[in-house]
C-alpha cells in the first residue's frame, strides 16, 4: 500500500469516528484520568449500555488526555444527533443518568457538563453549556505538541495520519536530510528537555559527524516531580513522537532510534510499543521507508527511574548496560554519543514540535513566540492552583495569564506567593515577577529555569524554606553520587535548610549555604548538581525575611515548619463537634462533645491534621 | 600527526592530539591537583579538583576530561578557581573522617605518637592506616584554614572484614572509583562497581555479595590504588608506609610471576603488581600470601638434631655434620624429594647432592586442589613402593611430603624445610631454610622466561638460604661438584633446566583454582582465610572452644563509631566495685588479660558495665563477641578506689573511652558535696557519647571537639583553660582537677594545670598483665618513685609521672602488637561468623 492510500484509508476511518452517527463514548483514560477513577466510570459505561436494551449500539474509545487534570475522570459524550459534550468529574453513580438521557434521549446532562465540544448548539438543552474552545482554561493555549491529546484514539495510526501524521516524514524525505535540518533550524525550535539549546543546530552537528553507526534517542525519562508533560503526549499520542524520532533519524543519518522511557511510564510504555508495531505494519519502519530506501528501526529501553538517567550523558551510559552516571563532555554526545558513535538526543516534546513542524513548515512555528524562544511549551500546573493540568502556550505569555486565567487562580483563593519553574533543578519565581513573560531568556532573568515545564504554584500558607528543604531532599536522593560538589553538597544545603527548619540554624549558615551553592553551580559534573542549590538560592534572595524569621524569631511565618509551631484551639471558635479529636493520630486532643477542645502539646505530634479536619477555623497555628 | 599547541598560565606547550589539559599542563611543569585522576586509568572527572579556565569556554571544566586543542589558552589558578577547588575539597572531606587535620593539637600529637593507632573504625587520621601514605592529607593540609566549615557527615556504613585478606571501611571512601575503574581495566567484567545513589552512593559488589563470590580475584589492584585508607591490605596495613619496594618473582606456582615486595624494617608485608595492567596482574596468593607465609609463626627457627630419641637444638655446624654423616652413611639408597617451589639455583645442587651421593631425586609440582587432567601426577607413589622395599634407606625431604607412616620405614630422615612437617619429630636432622622473599636466586616461568627472585626479607632465626645450606652439606660430603662460592657461580653453571609445566588452573582469573599447597604445606593451614577458597585445611573451627561457662555478655554495642559498650554479668565484681577501678577481661582462656576502668556497675543486678574503644588484638576480640557469649575471665574490681572526698569544685575531663571513666567519679564526687564540673572530649560532634548521663550527675558539663562541630575548638585542657579564668573572674578555684583518656591528653592536661598548683589527677594507661603486682609490666615512675599501676593506681598524681618513660613503655611491642592483628582477624570470621553485627549504634 502506498501512503496516499494508507492516508485514504486512515482518512475513512477517522471520519468514521469522529463525525460518524453512531452514539460514541470517549474515555480520558491517560494515566491521570485512571487515577482518578476513569476505568471504573468506563466499565460502568459498558455494562449501562450493554443492558439497556433501548440503546443504539454505542462505541466506547480510550482517548488521551486533554490537560484538564483537575476535572477528571472526563467524558465525552456524542449524542444520537451528533452533538458532543465533555463531563467532568464523573463517577459511576452518574454513569446512568447520562446514558439514559444523552445516549438515549439525546439530552445531555447540562449539570455534569464541562462544554461542549462542537460550537453549534444542538438545542436539546435547556441550560447553557460553553464551548470547550472558549473555556478560560483552553481559550489561551495553543496546542501544537498535545495537538491531538485527548481527541484521537492513540493506540489507532489511522487517527495520528488523518489528522496530518507522517505527512512531516513524507515531507523531509522530499527536501533531503540537508534541509530537513535547515527547516528544523529555520522553525527556531529549542530543546524542551530543559536547557533550550537550539534543535537544528544539535542535528546539524550530529548529521555532521563522522563516524558510524549513528543514534538517534528520544529522552522519555521524564523525573521532576510534578511535572508530567511528557508522560501526557506518549500516552495520548504517540506517533507525534515516533514520527519526530524518524525524522530525526532520517536528518542525521542515523538508522537506529532508542526511546528512553521509565518503567513507571507502563501505560506509555504500551502506547510505544503499539505505535512502534503499528508503524512497522504501515512501513513506517524497518528497510525501506516510504519507498525512500531510508532504514530505520526503534528499540524501547525501560529506565529504572533514576532522575539522572534525564541527563543525556547518563542516560546514553544506562542504555549501554552501565551505571547511570554522567560523562564529562566534551566530547558532546554528538561526536561520541552511544557506544561512541554519533548520538542525537531529544526530550519527547521537541520531537512532538519537529513532526507538526516538518508537517507545516518551520516558517509557520518560527511565527510564535517571541523573537528568541520561539514556539509553544507544555507546563504541567501543579500546588497550589484551582486547575492543575497539562497546558500549551505560546512562548512569552505572561505568567499572570498561565495562572490567573488558564489555571484559575491560586486554590482557595489564598494569596499567590511564587512559582517553582524547572523542577528540583529550577527556581522560584516570587509573586513581584507575576507578569513576567515566560520564555528562556526571562526566565533565566529572575534566575529560574525552563526547565521540561513543571510549574509549581506556592501560596501565602506555603513556607519557602521547607519549599526549598523538599526539593534539596529530592536532589539529595538522586545525585549519582559522582562528583564531590553534587554528593555532599546536596547534603550539606539539606542538613542546613533542616536546621533552618527546626530553628537551629545560626545567620552564618545563610553565608554557607550561599557558598556550598555556588560551589556546586560551578564545579559540579552535570546539570544536576549544577542546578540543584537552585531552589535554596533562589529562595533565599527572593524570600530572606522568612529564613530570618526561623532563624532569629525561632517562627515559621507560614505555619508549616512542625519543629516552629503549635497546634492551639480557639475556645470560642470550638463548637466541640469532635472532628478534630477523631482524626487526631496520636489522641493528643482532649475535650467532651459540644465542650471545647484542647491539644496536649507533648502529645502533638504536629500533623496538622486536627486543622484540616476542623470546619470552623477553630484549629490555629502559632 | 602534528602536534597541539597551547599556552598553560602563558607558558607554551606542545602535546599529541588526544591529549588532555591536564597532561599538557603537567608538560608544561604546571601542578593541577587532583584526586580521581591516575596515570593509569581514564579520565573520569569527578573529584572536581583539577578545574581550571579556558579562554572562550563557559564555566570551569575539569582538566582531567577536557582534550587540548590548538590555541587554547588555559589559566590553572585564580582566585576563584582557588576557592572552588578549596571548596570542593572541604566538601569532599565532610564526606570523610578528617578531624585530625583540623586539630589544633596536630603537630604536638603527631609527634608523640607518629604511628597511626589500629583502630576498627578510622575516625580521624590518627586511627588511619593509610594515614602515611595520604595525598588528600597532605593536599587538605596544604590547603590551610577552611573556608566552610563543615562537620564531618559520617555514613555509618558496616565495616567489611569477612573476606579474605582485605579490610573495607567505605566510611573513609571518597568515591575516586578508582577502584571500580582499576577493576574494571584489569578484569573487564569488574567486580565492583558504584552501588546506590546520592549519600548511600557507595563502592560494592551486587546485590552485596560477598567478593568471594562476586568474581573478584583477589588481585588487591582495588587496594594499591585507593587513595584513602578505605580498601586495606589486612595484614599489611597497620606497618605503614613499606620503606622498600624491591622488583622480585613468586615462586608459589609455576606462572612465576614477576612482582614488587614490599617490605617495612627488613620483613616482607606485601607483594604488589609490577603495573596496572591486565597482564601483570597476581593470583590472592602472591598479592596476599607470600607474607603471611614468611611471617608464619610456626617457622622453623634453629637446626635441630635427635640422638637416642631425643630432639634438641644445635648450631649449624654441629647440625651439618649430622646431616652429612647420616646422608654418607646411606649413599646409593638417598632419596631427595623436594619441592617445585624452589629456585633453579636450589634444584641445581640438589641434583648435584644426588649425584654426588648416587641417589635419587625428585621435584613435588605445585598442583591447585582439582588439578585439571595434564599428566602431572606426583612421584610420590613409585616413592612409596621404594621406601617400603628398601630401595631407599635415607631421604632428604624439602616440604611436608611424606607420611607418618612411610617415614619409620626409613633409617635416616633429614628435613631442609622453613615450616614444620608431619614428620618432624621422626627426622634426625632438622635444617631450618628462609623461604621465598628471604632468599635470592632466579626461576624459570612455565613460559620459559627467567626471573630473578630479591632477597628482600629478614629469615627468622637462623633460618638459612637454602643454597647455602646444600653448598654446605655438599663441603662436608666432600663433593667437588658443589664447591660454590657465591650464587651468581650456581647461578652460572645452571646450563640446562626445561620450564615446569604449566599451573593447571588460572589462579589470576578464578580464586577457586589456587595452590593448595606450599611445599607439601596445605596452605589454608598457613594462612586459614584460603579456606574461603575451597583450599583444604587440617584446621577445623569447631575445635576453637568459646566458653561456655563464664561471664555471660548481657549487653553490646557500638555506641558511637569505635566505641563499644559492653554489659557483663559479674556480680562478685559489681558487689565490690568503687569509683576508679578497674577489670581484665580475657574474652578465652587463651586470651590475652586486657585491662578496663568499669564505667557504671549495678550491685542489684550483678552487672558492670565497661567502653571499649577497638584500638587491637584483645579489643577487637572482645567487641567481636556476641550478645549472649560468655567471657573466660573478668577479674576485678582492681586497682585503687579513687579517694572521694569533699574538695569543692572538681573538675572532670573525659576524652574518648576516658568519657565512660568519668561517670562514676562525677557521681560519687557529687554526692560527696562536691560542685561537679564535667568536660567531655570527642574529635568530632559525632563522636560524643553518654553526653545526658552525665549531665545528669554533674552540675555542669561541657564539650570540646577537636574540629570545633560542637562546644569548644580544642580539647579538654582548652576547656579547662576557660573554666578556671571564669572562675578566678568570680573569686572562685578549682580545687581539684581529674582527666581520663588517651595518654597524650593527659599529659597536656598535666603540662597545663602545673603552674596552676592545683591538684590534677590521671588514670595511667600503661602496659598491664596480671593487675595484681606480681609482673612489673605496669610499672611507672611517679614523683621517681616506682609505683605499679595495677595496684597503686591506676590513678596518680598528674603533676609526679614521668611520661616519657610512660610513652616508651607502652611502645615496647609496637611491632608485636601489629603482628598479632591479622590472625584475630582470621580467628573471628572463622570463629564468630555472626561477627556481621558490626552496626556504629546509630540505629541506623
Amino acid at each position: 500500500m502506498s501512503f496516499a492510500e494508507i492516508q485514504q484509508k486512515a482518512g475513512r476511518s477517522w471520519d468514521r469516528f469522529q463525525s460518524g452517527e453512531t452514539p460514541r463514548v470517549l474515555v480520558g483514560a491517560a494515566t491521570c484520568g485512571r487515577a482518578a477513577g476513569a476505568m471504573e466510570v468506563m466499565q460502568a459505561f459498558q455494562q449501562g449500555c450493554a443492558t439497556d436494551t433501548t440503546l443504539t449500539p454505542v462505541e466506547i474509545h480510550e482517548v488521551g488526555c486533554l490537560g484538564m487534570c483537575y476535572a477528571e475522570p472526563l467524558i465525552e459524550i456524542r449524542g444520537p444527533a451528533g452533538d458532543r459534550v465533555l463531563y467532568e468529574s464523573v463517577t459511576p453513580a452518574m454513569v446512568p443518568d447520562m446514558i439514559r438521557n444523552h445516549l438515549g434521549q439525546g439530552r445531555p446532562v447540562a449539570e455534569y457538563a464541562l462544554c461542549r465540544m462542537l460550537p453549534q448548539e444542538y438545542g436539546h438543552t435547556g441550560e447553557h453549556i460553553p464551548v470547550f474552545t472558549d473555556l478560560p482554561m483552553i481559550r489561551h493555549q495553543l496546542r501544537i505538541v498535545v495537538r491531538n491529546c485527548g481527541f484521537i484514539d492513540p493506540t489507532d495510526i489511522d487517527h495520528y495520519i488523518a489528522r496530518g501524521g507522517y505527512s512531516g516524514i513524507l515531507r523531509a524525505m522530499d527536501l533531503g536530510p540537508e534541509a530537513t535540518t535547515e527547516e528544523v533550524k529555520l522553525s527556531g525550535l529549542r530543546g524542551r528537555g530543559g536547557a533550550g539549546f537550539p534543535t537544528g543546530l544539535k542535528w546539524s552537528f550530529a548529521r555532521k559527524a563522522s563516524g558510524s553507526p549513528k543514534y538517534v534517542i528520544c529522552n522519555a525519562d521524564e523525573g521532576d516531580p510534578g511535572a508530567f508533560m511528557d508522560r501526557s503526549v506518549l500516552e495520548g499520542d504517540p506517533h507525534a513522537v515516533l514520527e519526530g524520532l524518524l525524522i530525526a533519524g532520517y536528518a542525521i543519518g542515523a538508522n537506529h532510534g532508542y526511546v528512553y522511557c521509565r518503567a513507571e511510564y507502563p501505560l506509555a510504555l504500551e502506547r510505544l510499543r503499539t505505535g512502534i508495531a503499528q508503524m512497522r505494519a504501515n512501513g513506517l519502519l524497518g528497510e525501506d521507508i516510504l519507498g525512500s530506501g531510508f532504514r530505520f528501526d526503534v528499540t524501547i529501553k525501560m529506565g529504572a527511574g533514576a532522575f539522572v538517567c534525564g541527563e543525556e550523558t547518563s542516560l546514553m551510559q544506562s542504555i549501554e548496560g552501565r551505571r547511570g552516571m554522567p560523562r564529562p563532555r566534551p566530547p558532546f554526545p554528538a561526536h561520541a554519543g552511544l557506544f561512541g558513535n554519533p548520538t542525537n538526543i531529544n526530550n519527547v516534546e521537541t520531537l512532538a514540535a519537529v513532526s507538526a513542524i516538518l508537517e507545516k513548515g518551520g516558517p509557520w512555528y518560527a511565527g510564535i513566540g517571541t523573537e528568541k524562544s520561539k514556539g509553544t511549551k507544555t507546563f504541567s500546573l501543579a500546588g497550589k492552583i484551582t486547575r492543575t493540568g497539562l497546558i500549551e502556550v505560546p512562548m512569552g505569555i505572561s505568567l499572570r495569564t498561565i495562572i490567573e486565567d488558564i489555571g484559575g487562580g491560586v486554590l482557595d483563593g489564598k494569596g499567590f506567593k511564587a512559582v517553582q519553574t524547572g523542577g528540583p533543578s529550577g527556581g522560584c519565581v516570587p509573586a513581584k515577577h507575576y507578569d513576567l513573560p515566560v520564555d528562556y531568556e526571562h526566565l533565566a532573568q529572575v534566575g529560574s529555569i525552563m526547565g521540561s515545564g513543571g510549574m509549581i504554584v506556592i501560596d501565602e500558607e506555603s513556607c519557602m524554606v521547607d519549599v526549598a528543604k523538599y526539593f534539596l531532599g529530592f536532589t539529595e536522593n538522586e545525585s549519582c553520587g559522582k562528583c564531590v560538589p553534587c554528593r555532599m553538597g546536596t547534603q550539606h544545603l539539606l542538613r542546613l535548610l533542616t536546621a533552618i527548619a527546626d530553628g537551629q540554624a545560626e545567620e552564618n549558615d545563610l553565608e554557607t549555604i550561599r557558598r556550598i551553592g555556588d560551589t556546586m553551580k560551578k564545579a559540579s559534573l552535570c546539570g544536576l548538581g549544577q542546578t540543584a542549590p537552585n531552589p535554596a538560592l533562589t529562595t533565599l534572595d527572593a524570600f530572606m525575611d522568612e529564613y530570618l524569621a526561623h532563624i532569629r524569631d525561632h517562627r515559621c511565618p507560614a505555619g508549616v515548619c512542625k519543629a516552629l509551631i503549635s497546634f492551639a484551639i480557639d475556645p470560642k471558635a470550638c463548637t466541640g463537634c469532635m472532628a478534630c479529636a477523631k482524626v487526631c493520630p496520636v489522641e493528643a486532643i482532649t475535650g467532651s462533645k459540644k465542650q471545647p477542645h484542647a491539644v496536649d502539646q507533648q502529645t502533638c505530634i504536629r500533623c496538622g491534621a486536627c486543622r484540616q479536619a476542623c470546619k470552623f477555623g477553630a484549629v490555629r497555628v502559632e | 600527526m602534528s602536534q597541539i599547541n597551547l599556552t598553560i598560565d602563558g607558558k607554551s606547550v606542545a602535546v599529541e592530539p588526544g591529549a588532555t589539559v591536564l597532561e599538557a599542563a603537567r608538560r608544561a611543569g604546571v601542578a593541577v591537583p587532583t584526586i580521581c585522576d591516575h596515570k593509569d586509568l581514564s579520565p573520569y572527572g569527578a573529584c572536581r579538583m583539577c578545574i581550571v579556565e579556558i579562554e572562550g569556554v563557559r564555566g570551569f571544566p575539569t582538566s582531567c576530561t577536557t582534550p587540548a586543542a590548538e590555541g587554547m589558552q588555559v589559566r590553572t589558578a585564580s582566585p576563584e578557581l582557588e576557592s572552588l577547588r578549596k571548596r570542593t575539597m572541604e566538601l569532599m572531606l565532610s564526606g570523610h573522617p578528617n578531624s585530625c587535620l583540623v586539630c589544633p593539637h596536630r603537630e604536638a600529637c603527631e609527634s608523640m605518637r607518629p604511628k597511626a593507632t589500629k583502630a576498627g573504625r578510622s575516625t580521624r587520621c590518627g586511627f588511619c592506616s593509610n594515614k602515611e601514605e595520604c595525598d588528600i592529607r597532605t593536599m587538605a593540609l596544604e590547603a590551610g584554614s577552611r573556608d566552610l566549615n563543615l562537620p564531618t557527615l559520617y555514613a555509618a556504613h558496616n565495616l567489611e572484614r569477612g573476606d579474605p585478606f582485605m579490610d573495607r571501611d567505605y566510611n573513609l571512601c571518597i568515591l575516586c572509583a578508582r577502584c571500580w575503574r582499576i577493576c574494571e581495566k584489569i578484569h573487564g567484567k569488574p567486580a565492583i562497581s558504584i552501588i546506590n545513589r546520592g549519600k548511600d552512593a557507595r563502592v560494592g559488589t551486587a546485590f552485596h555479595k560477598s567478593h568471594v563470590h562476586s568474581g573478584c580475584t583477589f588481585c588487591g589492584s582495588c587496594i594499591d590504588i585507593c587513595p584513602t585508607g578505605t580498601l586495606t591490605d589486612r595484614f599489611a596495613r597497620w606497618y605503614g608506609k613499606p620503606d622498600a619496594k624491591t622488583p622480585s618473582a613468586c615462586l608459589l606456582c609455576p606462572e612465576g610471576c614477576a612482582l614488587i615486595a614490599q617490605t617495612h624494617s627488613g620483613k616482607l608485608v606485601a607483594a604488589t603488581m609490577t603495573a596496572f595492567q591486565s597482564e601483570a596482574s597476581l593470583c590472592a596468593l602472591g598479592r596476599f600470601g607470600m607474607a603471611q607465609i614468611v611471617n608464619a609463626s610456626t617457622r622453623l627457627l634453629r637446626p635441630a638434631i635427635r640422638e637416642n630419641d631425643e630432639a634438641f637444638t644445635v648450631d649449624w655446624d654441629t647440625a651439618l655434620d649430622s646431616a652429612a654423616n647420616g646422608l654418607k652413611q646411606h649413599a646409593g639408597r638417598v632419596g631427595i624429594l623436594i619441592s617445585a617451589a624452589t629456585t633453579r639455583e636450589e634444584r641445581h645442587l640438589y641434583a648435584r647432592l644426588a649425584a654426588g651421593l648416587n641417589g635419587r631425586f625428585a621435584v613435588v609440582p605445585t598442583l591447585p586442589v582439582d588439578p585439571l587432567p595434564a599428566g602431572q601426577g606426583t612421584p610420590l607413589p613409585e616413592w612409596l613402593a621404594d621406601i617400603q622395599s628398601g630401595k631407599i634407606t635415607a631421604l632428604i625431604l624439602g616440604g611436608d611430603f611424606l607420611e607418618r607412616e612411610l617415614a619409620r620405614s626409613l633409617d635416616f630422615l633429614l628435613v631442609i624445610d622453613g615450616l614444620p612437617v608431619r614428620v618432624q619429630d621422626q627426622a634426625d636432622v632438622v635444617l631450618p631454610a628462609a623461604l621465598l622473599a628471604e632468599s635470592a636466586g632466579t626461576l624459570r616461568t612455565a613460559a620459559g622466561q627467567i626471573r630473578s627472585l630479591a632477597r628482600i626479607s629478614r629469615a627468622p632465626g637462623q633460618a638459612k638460604s637454602e643454597w647455602e645450606i646444600l653448598r654446605d652439606i655438599g663441603q662436608k660430603l666432600d663433593i667437588a661438584e658443589m664447591h660454590f662460592d657465591t650464587l651468581q657461580d650456581v647461578t652460572a653453571a645452571i646450563t640446562d633446566d626445561a620450564p615446569p609445566a604449566s599451573f593447571p588452573g588460572r589462579p589470576r582469573q578464578d580464586v577457586f583454582s589456587l595452590p593448595a599447597t606450599y611445599r607439601g604445606h596445605l596452605l589454608a593451614d598457613i594462612i586459614p582465610a584460603l579456606s574461603a577458597f575451597g583450599l583444604p585445611t587440617t584446621y577445623d573451627p569447631s575445635q576453637e572452644v568459646q566458653p561456655t561457662e563464664g561471664f555471660e555478655l548481657l549487653e553490646i554495642r557500638e555506641l558511637v563509631p569505635n566505641m563499644h559498650l559492653l554489659r557483663i554479668h559479674a556480680p562478685q565484681v559489681a558487689a565490690h566495685a568503687k569509683p576508679g577501678q578497674f577489670v581484665i577481661l580475657m574474652a578465652r582462656e587463651t586470651s590475652e588479660r586486657a585491662p578496663f576502668t568499669l564505667a557504671d556497675w549495678d550491685a542489684a543486678t550483678g552487672s558492670i558495665t565497661l567502653i571499649i574503644e577497638e584500638v587491637g588484638r584483645s579489643s577487637r576480640e572482645l567487641i567481636s563477641l556476641s550478645q549472649g557469649a560468655r567471657l573466660a575471665h573478668v577479674s576485678g574490681p582492681l586497682g585503687q578506689a579513687f579517694p572521694v572526698e569533699r574538695k569543692g569544685t572538681v573538675v572532670l575531663g573525659g576524652g574518648c573511652y576516658g568519657i565512660g571513666a568519668i561517670l562514676p567519679l562525677a557521681r560519687a564526687l557529687k554526692e560527696a558535696g562536691n560542685r561537679v564540673i564535667s568536660v567531655i572530649e570527642g574529635s568530632s560532634a559525632y563522636l560524643l557519647y553518654w553526653e545526658d548521663k552525665i549531665r545528669a550527675v554533674s552540675d555542669e558539663l561541657r564539650i570540646a571537639t577537636k574540629d570545633g562541630t560542637r562546644g569548644t575548638y580544642g580539647g579538654v585542657q582548652e576547656v579547662f583553660q576557660e573554666i578556671r579564668e571564669r572562675e578566678e573572674d568570680q573569686g572562685a578555684a578549682i580545687n581539684m582537677i581529674v582527666a581520663v583518656g588517651c595518654t597524650f591528653m593527659m599529659r597536656m592536661v598535666s603540662e597545663l594545670t602545673k603552674p596552676w598548683d592545683v591538684s590534677t589527677f590521671v588514670a595511667l594507661n600503661p602496659i598491664m598483665v596480671d593487675g595484681t603486682g606480681m609482673c612489673g609490666a605496669c610499672r611507672v615512675s611517679i614523683h621517681d618513685e616506682t609505683k605499679f599501676a595495677c595496684i597503686d593506681g591506676p590513678f596518680f598524681d598528674a603533676h609526679g609521672v614521668d611520661w616519657d618513660e610512660l610513652a616508651c613503655r607502652r611502645g615496647a611491642y609496637a611491632r608485636e602488637e601489629v603482628e598479632a592483628l591479622p590472625q584475630t582477624v582470621d580467628l573471628n570470621t572463622l570463629m564468630f561468623p555472626e561477627t556481621a553485627k558490626q552496626g556504629c549504634g546509630c540505629g541506623g
